[in-house]
């Protein structure tokens, strides 16, 4: 039964990982960048959760508040920040990237204060009872369901939608979609929009989990993150998924078997490195 | 003077360790994001050494010993994979040093060393000997970027196929950057281990590896003049900024941003820009 | 445009490292992290220093001369604190130090301090070599040794409880609290049935909550801070796990309880602060650093404020500025502070009682004192 708890928990964590580790692949599949900022913005929408949810005490408007205006703010920050360094080598942008980052944090706890904030009264906060005692809490719950719902929905548009259409042809080949009519303007403010918008889901349902959001909330997801789309073969949406939702169980087993010889960051890295030698492209990665 | 002689101290260190990143990823263009890897390796080894009463000189070539091996088997990675993906490998060489180091209790565990013993240079000599070897590294440097192999380098950084086509053994220089580069930031460590004289796992993470990179890239990539200067300044910069408390890493990282922004070739680009600039005026 | 400003900030700067400052005051140097992943603590310890400043200069400061904390924020890093340690000691010229900073740094401008021979006092800082950098460095918290030996009594003797899983963060105040409570669990019958590690940046602990539940021991001794304590302890109450949970003063804020919520009810710690105490100086501290801080009290501001004091008495007692005479005041130091009555063993290490507090309606209450010499004795070398 402890194998069957473990593997619910390591799914959990990769639902999480999954839903930011996805905007940052739509990113650099289309842009060659690596968005360490992405965290945050997974922070913000952390933030907004909470300040929404306290303030008038409903979840969904909290999500959907979080959702829309970190999306925005992913669009800026394509505009201002990503634009002007598309010519550029990419680790300029990276740079930049992990620039804006380390400013984020320090704007977080410079205006939200440094001691983190919670939710008042913990939305969501009872349980189901499965077997032998084993819970699942709501949170648990939410988090698996709207990954997959937000996931196969996003799957379906963009197999079916006009937009889908033109932002997979935009990766495939850029020239070629613009030669077609594509506005590619418009695909990359999309692909920030959506990107964003699912960290900041992801930022309020690990407030929910934890109860609790400070400044250096995204630390772990900078890089554990990037770790992912890597390992899922960069740019690789199924990839990136199937990576997500293995380190997840991966790190939820490593805790407890091998937590006395290497820690969980190294243990991820561990495997990424392992996966590389064998197959540098990443899990499901085009040579 | 004890305080101007710590930070010139830091400054040197910081010189010679941004220096040996620049060797790898601004002369052969491998990107690395997980240098204080070798930062830390130099700094257990040497540290580790003069615990155990061997003279500080000796632990030198030992540490960069050390750190040149590790170096040589992620030199080895580069070779398997590349650009994006070679970086996350480093990224990741740097977690797993760090994770690795975490558990051992022979190296401190998280306790770190303390008490590291004092070099017996006093602290003038030490300073000397930091300048010195920032410098020595520095001359290298620029002797390499003229040479021949300067220009292999460049075309690696370029285009590495087509080097190979050339018919040049990329693999081998690229080999040969990673051991030069790595060793280098070996004995980068051992200064650093017997200026500060605690070490512990965290003066090695992901933190260490960026801030060094930003120097790099911030002095202008491949850029030895844009490097010695960035270095020296950024590696001071937290306690210029003392007097903004609050603030501090907010401007620092503000300063980071605009700089990629405005001047993504860094110091030097802004420079030789500026240089024109003015040359064009008066012509 | 952006030289000009680099060039700009640095001149003030280079204006401001030179700054005159007034004359006649004593200077007392704080190194304490005020930006990055340790602010929280620092902003508390910052505010705890102050107070106990503002208080001893309310009084008249030391013989008439006012006190002047000179602060400088370290980051938390031994890279920042070396060259702050020089600084204060060289450019500002302190009597003494204080650290409201964390292990790494604090051990790193220890060296510096004591090489200088100038008194260092280290308020919360819990790396166990940091007192052996000299005789000049003391240390007003207890080591984690000492403190896990306090809980092992707690859960072995007081509460009765014999079967227990220890979750330990992964740094040098978890690691060594479990080593001080691996060493003192036979003597009180404990057996230790497993052992997890995390790490500080973990704040979800599903897996090791599905693993200690089906250890289904008596009692939980878990180290961490507040912000890794409060989402462990809420995950592990709502995986039905019901059995005492026993922390230490990394828990000692009010937001712990926010966090954790109902979950903290009835959770136990060893601390330094007891907010039910009945003596005037830590019902005065309590006040007096609410209405300043604009918060609930917590165990870093505490300590912070105790240090402060331990070096206003021995500055008092010294009748001078003269560092040996300084350093001999403090190790003689026997005072009442807002943490209780404190003295210094030979390293430098407090000596004092361990206070136990316990989670009631969402506020920290007095559970007990565990007073005994012999158990919460310090390392002396």
């Amino acid at each position: 039964m402890l194998y069957v708890e473990l593997t619910i928990q390591g799914i959990v964590q990769g639902s999480i990982y999954a839903l930011i580790a996805l905007g940052l692949t739509l990113v650099y599949g289309l842009l060659r960048i690596l968005h360490v900022a992405h965290a945050a913005l997974f922070t913000l929408g952390g933030y907004i959760g909470v300040i929404v949810t306290n303030q008038t005490g409903s979840l969904t408007l909290a999500i959907v508040a979080a959702a829309i205006i970190v999306g925005l703010v992913g669009m800026a920050v394509y505009k201002l920040a990503y634009e002007p360094l598309l010519s550029q080598p990419p680790y300029i942008a990276l740079i930049a990237s992990i620039a804006l980052f380390i400013a984020s944090e320090e704007l977080y706890r410079i205006i939200f204060g440094p001691y983190g904030l919670s939710y008042t009264v913990q939305p969501m906060s009872g349980h189901i009872e499965l077997f032998d005692g084993f819970r699942l809490k709501y949170v648990e719950i939410l988090v698996i369901s709207m990954s997959v719902v937000i996931l196969s929905v996003l799957g379906y548009l963009s197999l079916h939608s006009r937009m889908g259409i033109a932002w997979r042809a935009t990766v495939t080949d850029p020239s070629m979609a613009q030669a077609f009519g594509v506005n590619i303007q418009n695909v990359r403010y999309l692909n920030f929009f959506i990107g964003s918008a699912l960290a900041a889901i992801a930022g309020v349902l690990v407030a929910l989990l934890n109860n609790f959001v400070e400044p250096t909330m995204g630390s772990v997801a900078s890089y554990k993150a990037l770790a992912i789309i890597v390992l899922g073969g960069l740019g690789s949406i199924r990839g990136t998924l199937l990576a997500a939702m293995l380190l997840g169980v991966i790190e939820s087993f490593g805790t407890i078997y091998l937590g006395h010889l290497i820690d969980r960051d190294a243990l991820a890295f561990a495997f990424l490195i392992l996966v590389l030698m064998v197959r540098p492209q990443g899990l499901l990665g085009a040579k | 003077m004890a305080y101007e002689m710590t930070l010139i101290t830091t400054m040197a260190i910081s010189v010679l360790f941004a220096l040996s990143l620049n060797f790898i990823s601004g002369f052969c263009g491998q990107i690395s994001l997980g240098h204080a890897a070798f930062l830390g390796t130099g700094a257990y080894t040497s540290a580790m050494m003069t615990k155990a009463s061997i003279p500080f000189l000796l632990t030198l070539p030992a540490a960069a010993i050390t750190a040149a091996i590790l170096g040589f088997i992620i030199g080895l990675t580069s070779l398997r994979v590349r650009h994006d993906f070679l970086a996350i490998t480093t990224m990741g060489t740097g977690f797993l040093f760090v994770g690795l180091i975490r558990q051992q209790e022979f190296f401190g565990g998280e306790i770190g060393i303390a008490g590291i013993p004092s070099t017996g240079l006093g602290r003038e000599g030490f300073m000397a000997l930091c300048i010195g070897l920032a410098a020595l590294f520095a001359i290298f440097s620029i002797r390499v970027r003229r040479s021949w192999m300067g220009f292999v380098y460049d075309s690696i950084a370029d285009n590495e196929d087509i080097t190979r086509i050339l018919g040049i053994n990329a693999s081998t220089y690229k080999l040969i950057a990673f051991v030069i580069g790595t060793a280098t930031a070996g004995v980068a460590g051992a200064l650093y281990a017997h200026h500060f004289r605690f070490i512990g796992p965290d003066s090695f993470g992901f933190v260490e590896s960026m801030s060094v990179l930003a120097m790099v890239i911030v002095g202008g990539i491949g850029s030895t003049a844009g490097v010695i200067v960035s270095a020296a300044v950024m590696s001071v910069m937290p306690l210029l900024f003392q007097f903004i408390d609050d603030y501090k890493l907010l401007l620092y990282s503000a300063l980071l941003f605009f700089m990629m922004r405005f001047s993504p070739d860094g110091l030097a680009g802004l420079c030789s820009r500026t240089y024109d600039k003015i040359r064009r005026r008066r012509a | 445009m952006t030289i000009k400003t680099t060039l700009l900030a640095m001149a003030v700067s280079t204006f401001a490292l030179t700054g005159v400052a007034q004359a006649d005051n004593i200077k007392i140097g704080f190194n304490v992290p005020l930006t990055g992943f340790a602010a929280a603590d620092g902003k508390s310890a910052l505010n705890g220093a102050e107070l106990a400043v503002e208080q001893v200069n309310a009084k008249g400061g030391i013989n008439g001369n006012m006190l002047e904390l000179v602060v400088y924020d370290d980051q938390a890093s031994p890279k920042e604190a070396v060259p702050i340690a020089q600084k204060l000691i060289e450019k500002d010229g302190v009597v003494l130090g204080i650290s409201g900073s964390y292990s790494g740094s604090t051990r790193a401008a220890a060296g510096i301090f004591q090489e200088a021979s100038i008194p260092y006092i280290a308020a919360y800082a819990i790396h166990p070599d940091i007192t052996r950098a000299g005789d000049h460095v003391f240390r007003t918290a207890f080591v984690g040794e000492v403190q896990g030996r306090a809980g092992a009594k707690l859960i072995g003797e007081m509460l009765g409880k014999k079967r227990v899983v220890i979750i330990t963060l992964k740094n040098d105040f978890g690691k060594s609290l479990a080593a001080g409570f691996k060493e003192a669990a036979a003597k009180f019958g404990i057996e230790v049935v497993s052992e997890y590690e995390y790490s500080i940046k973990d704040r979800q602990f599903g897996p090791i909550v599905s693993k200690v539940k089906s250890d289904k021991p008596d009692a939980i001794y878990a180290s961490g801070y507040f912000f890794t304590a409060g989402p462990l302890v809420s995950q592990l109450r709502s995986a039905g796990i019901e059995v005492p949970i026993i922390g230490q003063e990394g828990y000692d804020s009010q937001k712990f309880i926010e966090i954790a919520g109902a979950a903290s009810d009835g959770i136990l710690i060893t601390t330094s602060l007891d907010r039910d105490s009945s003596v005037a100086e830590t019902k005065d501290f309590i006040s007096a650093f609410e209405a300043k801080a604009g918060h609930k009290v917590d165990m870093v501001a505490a300590s912070a404020h105790t240090a402060v004091h331990v070096a206003a008495a021995a500055l008092a007692k010294a009748g001078g500025m003269d560092s040996a005479k300084l350093r001999d005041a403090i190790a003689a130091t026997n005072l009442l502070t807002s943490i209780g009555t404190i003295s210094f063993n030979a390293l430098g290490e407090v000596q004092k009682d361990v206070q136990v507090q316990v989670v009631k309606d969402g506020n920290w209450h007095h559970h007990s004192v565990i007073s005994d010499a012999a158990l919460l004795a310090p390392p002396v070398k």
